[in-house]
C-alpha cells in the first residue's frame, strides 16, 4: 500500500529517508563498519542543507568547522585566485574532513553544480558524540586520523614521484647541455 | 567564473528581529522568569545528564534520573531547613526584642543622631523603623501567600517540566533553530553558538557552584558565631554573592545588624564583618579559581547599571539574573564580532 502511494503521489515515509541516509553514511570511510545504532547516532547530529546550482558551499580561507557529505548532486572544487578547477564531487563524496580535528582555514572553495543535498558533520558534533559516548567518539576520531594519515601518505608518494621526475628531467637537461 | 548570488546580510534580519522580539516579549511577560530559570537550570545540569548518558543510559532516562535526584535533594533540604527558616522568620516578625537588643538599638540611634545630624537625621527613630519593617514583613508574607502562592505553585510544577524537555530535547531544538539560518550564515551561526556554549556554560556553572559554596560556608560561619536566623541570612549571602561588588556587602549587612540586635553588643557586628571578609578572601582565592574556569570580564559601571535595570524590572530576581544575562550578551557580542571577522561576508 505504501509502495503504491509512494509511486503515485511521490510520497515517502520518514523511515525511508532515514534508511537512505544510513545507506549514504555506510559508504563514507569514516562511518564504514559502524553498527546501525552508531550510524543513527551520527545521523541525528548531521545538518541537512540544500544548495542551488552555483551556490558556494564552503569558501577558501574561511574557518573550517567540519566535513560535508554530498547526499545528492554534483559540486566542483575550485582554487582561488583564478578559479582553477581542481575536481568534481558527486553523490557519496565528502570533503573538509581535516576540519573535524583542526579549525584551519578551508584550502579550496566548493560550489554546487546542480541542486545539492549536503550533510554537514561538524567538530562540535564530534565533540558532543565523544562526550556522550566516549568509546564511539574515539572510534570516529581514529577513523578520521587514519583517513588523514592515508591522504598524507598518498601526498608523500606523489611528492616523491614528482621529485624523482624533476631529478630525471634536470639530469636529462644537464646531459643535453653538455657539449 | 561567477557563483550564485550570495544571499545578502539583510536576509538574516527577520531572524534577528524575531529573536529580539522574542527576548523583549519574554522579558515583558511574567512567564519569562519561569522560562529563564528553567533554561539556566537545564543549562547548568546538562553536563551531569550527558555524563550519565555516556554510560549508555538513554537521554530521557538520564534526564529523569537527574531531575528526580534534584527533587529528592531539594525535598530533603526543605524538610530540614524550612521549619528552621519558618521559625526564624516568625521570630523575626513577632519581634521578641530582648534587653540587649534594646540597648544596642539605643546606642546606634544615639550615634546616628549625633554624627549624622548634618544629613537631617537628628530625629532618627530606629525603634520605629524596626517596628515598621516587622509590620511590613508580616504584611508582605501574607500578601505573598494570597497573591503569589498560585504563581509559585505553577512555577514549581512548570520549571521541572520545562527543564525536562530542555535537557532531553535541547540539542534537537538547537539543531532546528540552526536549520532555519540561510546557507551563507549557517557555519558562522554554528561556530558562534558553539563558542558561546563553551564560554557561557563554564561561566554559569561556575557562578552557580560559587554561590552554593559561599552560601553553605556563610550558614556555617553564622551558625558558629551564634547569629540568629543563620540559615536565612547565609542563604541570602550566597545568593547575593552572585552580584559582583555590591552583593557581598549586601549579604553581610543584614547579618551584622541581626548580630547586633541579638547580642546587644556592637562588637558582634565586627565579628560578622571579619567572618565575611575571611569568607570573601576564601571565595576569591580558593573557590573562584577552582570553579570559575571562564571569567566574563564586565566593567564595574556596566555591572551596576545592569543590576539597577534588572532590579527595576524584576526586583531581587532581576538583580540576581542581571549579571549572568549581561555576561551572556557580552559573550554574544565579543564572540559574534571575532567570529564575524573570520568570514568573508560582503
Amino acid at each position: 500500500m505504501t509502495d503504491i502511494r509512494a509511486r503515485v503521489f511521490g510520497y515517502r515515509r520518514k523511515t525511508d529517508e532515514s534508511e537512505d541516509l544510513l545507506t549514504v553514511l555506510e559508504k563514507i570511510p569514516i562511518f564504514q563498519g559502524l553498527s546501525k545504532r552508531e550510524l543513527s547516532a551520527v545521523a541525528r547530529v548531521l545538518h541537512r542543507r540544500e544548495y542551488v546550482p552555483e551556490e558556494v558551499i564552503i569558501r577558501q580561507e574561511e574557518p573550517g568547522l567540519g566535513m560535508y557529505i554530498i547526499q545528492k548532486g554534483k559540486a566542483a572544487v575550485m582554487s582561488e585566485p583564478g578559479d582553477i578547477h581542481l575536481s568534481e564531487l558527486v553523490d557519496g563524496d565528502f570533503f573538509g574532513e581535516v576540519s573535524l580535528l583542526d579549525e584551519t582555514p578551508r584550502s579550496a572553495t566548493v560550489v554546487a553544480r546542480t541542486h545539492c543535498v549536503i550533510l554537514g558533520f561538524f567538530q562540535s558534533d564530534l565533540f558532543s558524540l565523544i562526550e556522550r559516548d566516549p568509546r564511539f567518539g574515539v572510534k570516529l576520531v581514529v577513523r578520521v586520523a587514519k583517513i588523514i594519515g592515508d591522504r598524507l601518505r598518498k601526498a608523500n608518494q606523489q611528492m616523491q614521484t614528482l621529485s624523482e621526475e624533476l631529478r630525471r628531467v634536470r639530469g636529462a637537461e644537464a646531459r643535453a647541455d653538455r657539449p | 567564473m561567477t557563483f550564485a548570488k550570495t544571499r545578502p546580510f539583510w536576509e538574516l534580519a527577520p531572524f534577528l528581529i524575531a529573536a529580539v522580539a522574542a527576548i523583549v516579549l519574554l522579558f515583558l511577560a511574567h512567564a519569562a522568569q519561569v522560562v529563564i530559570i528553567a533554561l539556566l537550570l537545564a543549562y547548568i545540569l546538562d553536563p551531569i545528564v550527558t555524563a550519565i548518558e555516556a554510560r549508555e543510559v538513554p537521554r530521557w532516562t538520564a534526564t529523569l534520573l537527574v531531575l528526580l535526584s534534584l527533587g529528592l535533594i531539594v525535598g530533603v533540604v526543605a524538610a530540614l531547613f524550612v521549619p528552621v527558616l519558618a521559625e526564624q522568620l516568625r521570630a523575626l516578625q513577632s519581634g521578641t526584642t530582648n534587653q540587649a537588643a534594646a540597648t544596642a538599638i539605643g546606642t546606634i540611634q544615639q550615634a546616628v543622631r549625633e554624627r549624622l545630624s548634618f544629613l537631617g537625621l537628628d530625629d532618627f527613630d530606629l525603634n520605629a523603623r524596626i517596628h515598621e519593617f516587622r509590620r511590613t514583613l508580616g504584611e508582605d508574607v501574607f500578601e505573598f501567600l494570597v497573591n503569589d502562592l498560585l504563581e509559585l505553585i505553577i512555577s514549581v510544577v512548570t520549571i521541572p517540566f520545562m527543564m525536562f524537555f530542555f535537557l532531553k530535547d535541547g540539542r534537537v531544538m538547537k539543531k532546528n533553530i540552526v536549520s532555519m539560518v540561510p546557507n551563507r550564515y549557517f557555519e558562522f551561526v554554528l561556530d558562534l553558538l558553539y563558542k558561546m556554549d563553551v564560554q557561557l556554560g563554564n561561566y554559569l556553572r561556575g557562578q552557580f557552584v560559587d554561590a552554593l559554596t559561599f552560601g553553605i560556608l556563610s550558614i556555617i560561619a553564622l551558625w558558629i558565631l551564634g547569629v540568629n536566623y543563620f540559615v536565612f541570612l547565609g542563604a541570602f549571602a550566597g545568593l547575593a554573592n552572585l552580584i559582583p561588588y555590591v552583593g557581598p556587602i549586601a549579604g553581610m549587612i543584614p547579618a551584622a545588624i541581626v548580630a547586633v540586635l541579638g547580642s546587644g553588643n556592637l562588637g558582634s557586628a565586627l565579628t560578622v564583618v571579619i567572618a565575611f571578609v575571611i569568607l570573601k578572601l576564601i571565595d576569591d582565592f580558593v573557590i573562584e579559581p577552582l570553579v570559575l574556569a571562564t571569567s566574563v570580564e564586565l566593567h564595574p559601571v556596566l555591572v551596576l547599571i545592569a543590576i539597577m535595570v534588572g532590579g527595576g524590572l524584576f526586583g531581587i530576581l532581576g538583580m540576581l539574573l542581571a549579571v549572568p544575562v549581561t555576561g551572556f550578551f557580552k559573550v554574544v557580542l565579543k564572540e559574534g564580532i571575532s567570529t564575524y571577522r573570520k568570514y568573508r561576508f560582503s
